[in-house]
């Protein structure tokens, strides 16, 4: 069977979120405003819900680098999480074909008190790389660290730096088609921030797609070749980088 | 393949629609257990590094317990050291597994939200986790079971199949406990406390320590109703060469199915959630 072309497809997603207030945590609270004459089927009232995303759709296919732009608690974030399956959707449709990587963050399934090495075992197997494919790899991440004999040493004894190099390195291991990323890592010293910046780009070429969520637009013109405005979990059509410009002139629509 | 290859997620599309997907991410967590094995091996190894016998601390700590009450209760209860000794050694070991599975499970999904809330791992594996990890603890204390079946001579007479038997339907049954903890305490912040109450209450209306001599009156209604009874007995009981009593059998697989089907129903209901929750 030939293998599916690599694509996103978001259809009519929306996703409501239940926020639930320290009250709604507690089952005694609970149960007592149960008794108190609150009907079963409103046992609920303690949590609001709100909407992080409404209505959202887009294609994307093989090629597409799609920035994501927005205010704090537009939904960029949330959508990612939706891309990786972490999210269910509540309305609506999820479609992805092709091995997802998500980026989100960096310090994911990492241990301190682990040496360097077995932190990569681990991160890597949670990664849904198997034992032997970590093996093979192990040599080209261990160099990529530049870290040497401190990986035999726990994580907690590395500078920030170094546990940034390690984390980054077994984060981007992982031969992705689809590349989910949380704001662009740029992470150690000036010689590291150089090869991981290559490193990056190398994935980013391999990766069939890219999703970057990030502030900074100028990032997103050296990297996308699409961008998405959210807006109070409402998304802009997907348009070119080039009408970026045009996107942020447009009144919010909220 | 690893992450999956192609995912649709879809909002919800009726009841028999969540059971499909919860049953979904059952099949794949099985398919991942080599992951859950990773996952629990690292939390026992992180758990006593730096430590030289590592796990074996507390088969030791353990051994130390079942040496003082062994003595202690063969005392209280006129009853000989070779009957105490053995019986208390296996109570304690598995009361220990037990309990410990239902008490971690409430940490299940709450230690795991990193990871539930960025990638798509089947939120089974979790559970797996949970189990195995206890799995692995009690495999050091196999010294003491080993070091009693010897010493006393119960090798002689053991019904190992039996046992063996006995401990399945124990994992099946602590298994879907630990389930409903973890969905619970993700809910819920107050739940592990209670369950924590719960456990200490039943290790002693469970005949761990105490021999139940005769089941009549009162003593019959707390091992009758006793969950944790029938799960110690269908592993101990072979073990210490009594005559398989086949209606603890009967019970624990009974409420296996019962539990489980409950369980999984509950978890078809609040998968979307449980990641919100958190």
């Amino acid at each position: 069977m030939k293998p599916p072309m690599v694509s996103i497809k978001v259809r009519d997603l929306t996703l409501r979120f239940p926020v639930y207030g320290v009250d709604a945590k507690s089952l005694k609270k609970h149960l007592a405003r149960v008794a108190v004459g609150g009907r079963l089927g409103r046992a609920h009232s303690g949590s609001a819900e709100v909407t992080a995303i409404s209505n959202l759709s887009f294609e994307l296919k093989a090629g597409d680098r799609l920035g994501l732009i927005g205010h704090n608690g537009s939904g960029k974030t949330t959508l990612l999480r939706a891309l990786s399956g972490a999210y269910e959707p509540d309305e609506g449709e999820i479609e992805v074909s092709g091995r997802i990587a998500p980026l989100l963050d960096l310090s994911l399934g990492i241990d301190p008190s682990a040496t360097g090495l077995e932190n990569i075992r681990l991160r890597g197997r949670i990664a849904g790389l198997s034992a032997r494919e970590i093996d093979e790899k192990m040599d080209e991440i261990g160099k990529f660290t530049g870290l040497g004999p401190f990986l035999a040493m726990p994580l907690k004894t590395y500078s920030a730096g170094m546990q940034a190099r390690l984390a980054f390195a077994v984060a981007t291991a992982v031969d992705a088609d689809v590349l989910l990323m949380d704001e662009w890592i740029a992470v150690g010293d000036a010689d590291f921030q150089k090869i991981a910046h290559q490193r990056l780009l190398s994935l980013v070429e391999r990766a069939g797609i890219l999703v970057l969520a990030s502030h900074d637009h100028d990032l997103i013109r050296l990297y996308c070749n699409k961008v998405m405005r959210m807006d109070g979990g409402i998304g802009s059509p997907v348009v070119s980088v080039k009408n970026l410009d045009e996107l942020l002139a447009q009144p919010s629509e909220s | 393949m690893q992450i999956a290859e192609h995912m649709l997620r879809t909002g919800s599309r009726g009841t028999r629609d969540e059971f499909r997907r919860a049953f979904a991410d059952l099949v794949a967590s099985l398919g991942k257990l080599d992951l859950a094995w990773s996952l629990a091996w690292h939390d026992v190894v992180s758990r006593y590094r730096g430590s030289i016998l590592g796990p074996f601390w507390i088969t030791l700590s353990m051994a130390f317990m079942v040496l003082g009450i062994g003595f202690l209760y063969a005392e209280l209860q006129h009853i000989s050291l070779q009957t105490t000794m053995p019986f208390v050694a296996l109570g304690i070991v598995f009361w220990g597994m037990i309990s410990q599975v239902i008490i971690e499970g409430c940490e299940t999904f709450v230690q795991a939200s990193g990871m539930l809330s960025q990638t798509s791992l089947p939120m089974f594996t979790f559970v797996w986790r949970t189990v195995m990890r206890n799995l692995a603890t009690l495999s050091h204390h196999v010294v003491i079971i080993v070091a009693v079946v010897v010493w006393f001579g119960f090798w002689r007479t053991m019904n190992l199949p039996m046992a063996i038997l006995g401990l399945v339907l124990t994992l099946l049954n602590i298994s879907w406990i630990s389930l409903a903890a973890a969905i619970a305490s993700a809910r819920f912040r107050d739940i592990p406390q209670i369950v924590m109450s719960i456990m200490q209450f039943s290790m002693f209306m469970t005949p761990v320590f105490w021999q139940p001599g005769t089941r009549q009156g009162l003593m019959n209604l707390v091992l009758t109703f006793n969950p944790f009874f029938h799960m110690l007995d269908a592993i101990r009981g072979p073990l210490l060469g009594a005559p398989a009593d086949l209606s603890s059998y009967g019970i624990l697989a009974l409420m296996a199915l019962a539990g489980w089907a409950t369980t999984f129903s509950l978890f078809a209901f609040t998968r979307r959630r449980i990641v919100h929750y958190l």
